[in-house]
């Protein structure tokens, strides 16, 4: 009888990651990966029906990590900088713990597998939080008027900046970069004072 | 006597399947087929099927009767 073995599951899913990252979803197949991870095509197909329900498991387990390190100590009744600041920390702490899940959530993200992953559960719950810390605040007059796309370019696109900087080594002009504490600080009141009243 | 669903995988060369055509409408019906599908994306054509009572052997012939090629993996 075949069995699971949950080993076995992490490894095709760290690999299925690592190759999804190098060689996007068109170098990307159940063969490939089985013989990556040593593994014979048919124990691929006990874990998953096929290549589309393999990503979406994958999918949706980043996106459920993401989400659960992201609001760690975190509560949209939080005063606005101070939860703000709270997501700024946990949103780097994942992306600087977890880079390839980051870059391969990113490929995910603009692939057609985007909108099944996205309405799951976990993730439509998180999606309500955010929009609930937003609204909070806009009652509290604690943050200026904006359209939902804008708040979230102003508030979170400096710090995802910095950390695609820090991922590649290089910011402008090839320039060597490292995100530091004190930058991610200093870029957080650059927004704070954009988004304030 | 109880039994346990079993899932047995199988290389194949059934193609791209239409809701009408005979190995769909074959495996659908089957009062002895928990669950089953298809990859017609990969090389291998892999199909899965969970059953608590058929054997590999009994998938086998009648995938072939269905005038396909299939080998358990």
């Amino acid at each position: 009888m075949r069995t699971r073995d949950t080993d076995k599951e992490k490894l095709v899913i760290a690999k299925a990651i690592e190759q999804i990252v190098q060689d996007g979803f068109q170098g990307f197949s159940m063969n490939k990966l089985a013989k990556a991870c040593n593994i014979s095509v048919a124990t691929l197909y006990i874990y998953y029906q096929d290549k589309d329900d393999l990503i979406m498991k994958i999918g949706e387990e980043i996106g459920v990590d993401f989400f659960a390190s992201t609001v760690k100590d975190f509560s949209p009744e939080m005063p606005f900088e101070e939860g703000l600041w709270k997501q700024w920390q946990n949103r780097a702490a994942f992306a600087l713990e977890f880079p390839l899940q980051v870059a391969c959530f990113e490929v995910i993200k603009h692939s057609p597998y985007r909108d099944q992953i996205m309405q799951s559960g976990l993730l439509a719950d998180f999606k309500v939080m955010m929009r609930q810390f937003i609204d909070n605040a806009l009652n509290n007059k604690q943050l200026v008027p904006m359209s939902f796309e804008v708040f979230w370019s102003v508030a979170y696109g400096p710090l995802y900046t910095l950390l695609n900087f820090h991922r590649e080594g290089k910011s402008m002009g090839g320039k060597t970069f490292t995100l530091t504490p004190d930058m991610m600080e200093e870029a957080f009141n650059a927004t704070i004072k954009a988004l304030k009243p | 006597m109880e039994t346990t669903t079993q899932l047995y995988i199988f290389k194949t060369d059934i193609g791209p399947l239409c809701a009408n055509c005979e190995v769909h409408k074959t495996l659908s019906t089957h009062a002895e087929i928990q669950e089953w599908s298809i990859d017609t994306d990969d090389v291998d054509c892999v199909l899965r099927v969970a059953s608590a009572t058929l054997t590999p052997q009994s998938i086998i012939a009648l995938i072939n009767a269905l005038g396909h090629q299939c080998h358990e993996l």
